[in-house]
């Protein structure tokens, strides 16, 4: 038995190894590269390591190495869009998470499928067309043009993850509170509403990191007027790679965070959808 | 009870559409209209005519990358699938310090947007990347041979990377709904291991596996970050890099939507499947009235 024990033991280090392995060392090679200021083939590791590239892109330093531009305004110009989206979203959302959860609605499957079909189907053709719409009516190439696309990625999370909370709050809660007086309205606001708070605010959350990390849509509909922190990112991954790197890893900080924190409430098959 | 019904039929539209009409118009103007528009433009060639001249032209042009897609998306859902189910299976029934660390570190690539994956492989997979760094150091290869990545390999690589983990998040959550008592009772009845895996575990999570692999296959095909960064212009190359080509250098929305309708097909079976278990699950939920 003692020497089955053992077997078992040191398969799991080496599967802990192994896995750790996989997952970090890519994830290395973004640090690495981030504070490489000389780096010549084949050396294993960079022969200057520094921060200069993380102070050019905080503003800190100019450089005039191409692609070396300071990324504050990319990144309050992400957070600008990022938070108009989760006001818009979560005002539509909330809503409609609510109504799919309470009532029972004809033509309900329909509704349904217009929120699944997203998941379901490449999104790129919609981005596609959306832009050919947009030239239309002046708005391919502006920052109004991206929020939309931007709310459209997020909407339908927002309104899954709402959908999902208000089911979970038992309906005699707001009961009770009607049968004591309260107005429909002041039970959902004062009763509904706490209740879900939790469940909102991760779905909001979701949409903000859907936001700062949307690519795809951006990328058709709003370049090259409207450089987002991941527009700036692909520009300069072709010809700096340490500027890149640095932008990667700004963008990698948040979403781990945030997702970390929320992650415990949402459903394993919302998450599937990021980035 | 009856009071309020009555005050409610005094009422000519119910709250709900009120509720629900900012969202669902919002979707049928910004989804369900460039949806239809993807197989309408599809059909009107660069005469402005009905025609199926930009499906003579995907299939001309595009056959070995819409190939290429294919290859790619079932060969990275396979291996996700596999390499899942092994480490869900690790994971429901091993309980140890290990486990613990394990069952933390493997979520981490989840929270990862797809953007970064794909500047992470860049650099990781390139010829004079950590990879190649770290195997010419081992001795497996030659320093000045270095392995070419920006390929089917490299990409499958990226894509098995970011999804193997959201399936064992799907996959060990269904494990995790099997009750002990049914696996206690196998293996008293001196079932092995590997029969408990095959005969109770996977059948009685398949709907968890299903609609993880759906989904991995889905994000697979759609995705178009991690090949655009990786492979770009190359030839073999995506679907979805082959789209953005026809739009910002022709301008080209026929085939560009040719291209989109071929890609709606190949994900045709899985969003069946998709979308018709979502509904089901939403309806074993009953809505509460009230």
């Amino acid at each position: 038995m003692f020497s089955k024990r053992v077997l078992t033991v040191s398969f799991e280090i080496i599967l802990l190894i192994f896995v750790f392995l996989l997952i970090i060392w890519p994830m290395m090679s973004l640090f690495i590269w981030s504070v490489a200021e000389t780096w010549y083939w084949p050396s294993t590791l960079p022969q200057k390591i520094g921060f200069d590239y993380w102070k050019q892109a905080v503003g800190m330093q100019k450089s005039l190495a191409i692609g070396a531009v300071s990324i504050v305004p990319a990144f309050f110009l992400s957070l600008m869009i990022a938070v108009i989206v989760v006001v818009i979203s979560m005002l539509i959302a909330i809503p409609a998470g609510y109504a799919l959860a309470k009532y029972r609605i004809p033509f309900g499957a329909f509704i349904l499928f217009l929120f699944l079909m997203p998941n379901a189907f490449p999104q790129q053709p919609i981005f596609v067309n959306l832009l050919r719409i947009f030239t239309k009516f002046g708005l391919a190439g502006t920052i109004q043009g991206v929020i939309l696309v931007h709310i459209l990625v997020g909407l339908v999370f927002g309104v899954w993850i709402t959908n999902a909370t208000f089911k979970s709050i038992p309906p005699y809660m707001e009961e009770a509170a009607r049968s004591v007086g309260a107005s429909k309205l002041r039970a959902f606001f004062k009763i509904t509403l706490p209740l879900a708070a939790p469940g909102l605010l991760a779905s909001a959350v979701f949409v903000f990191i859907t936001s700062l990390d949307e690519f795809t849509g951006t990328f058709f509909v709003g370049l090259p007027f409207v450089n987002t922190l991941p527009m700036t990112l692909y520009s300069s991954s072709g010809y700096n790679m340490q500027f890149a790197s640095v932008i990667a890893i700004i963008l990698l900080i948040p979403s781990i965070l945030f997702m970390a924190l929320i992650q415990r409430v949402l459903k394993a098959e919302y998450v599937g959808g990021m980035g | 009870m009856i009071a309020k019904n009555s005050v409610r039929r005094g009422f000519i539209l119910p709250p709900y559409l009120l509720l629900l009409f900012p969202a669902v118009s919002f979707m049928l103007l910004m989804y369900a209209y460039p949806f239809i528009a993807s197989f309408t433009r599809s059909l009107i060639d660069a005469q402005g005519n009905i025609s199926f001249a930009n499906y003579a032209k995907t299939w001309d042009l595009y056959l070995k990358d819409i190939v290429f897609t294919f290859g790619v998306t079932v060969f990275s859902t396979a291996v996700t699938g596999a390499t899942a189910i092994l480490l869900a299976v690790y994971l429901r029934f091993r309980q140890s310090p290990i486990s613990r660390i394990l069952s933390g570190l493997y979520k981490l690539p989840i929270f990862i947007p797809f953007v970064v994956v794909a500047q992470m492989m860049n650099s990781f997979l390139a010829p004079h990347g950590l990879l190649n760094i770290a195997l010419a150091k081992l001795g497996l290869i030659d320093i000045d041979q270095p392995l070419q990545l920006f390929n089917f390999s490299g990409l499958s690589f990226g894509f098995i990377w970011k999804m193997v983990p959201f399936s064992v998040l799907i996959i060990h959550g269904g494990f995790q709904m099997i009750d002990d008592s049914y696996i206690e009772a196998a293996r008293s009845s001196g079932a092995r291991l590997f029969k408990v895996i095959t005969r109770i575990l996977i059948p009685m999570s398949k709907s968890s596996i299903m609609v993880a692999l759906v989904l991995v296959y889905s994000q697979i095909v759609g995705t178009f970050t991690l090949p655009y960064m990786l492979i770009g212009g190359k030839s073999p190359t995506t679907i979805t890099v082959d789209i953005a080509h026809r739009v910002n250098y022709f301008r080209d929305f026929g085939v560009a939507n040719s291209l989109g309708v071929f890609s709606y097909f190949l994900v045709f079976f899985t969003a069946i499947y998709y979308l018709r278990s979502s509904v089901q699950k939403m309806a074993e939920v009953k809505p509460v009235e009230e």
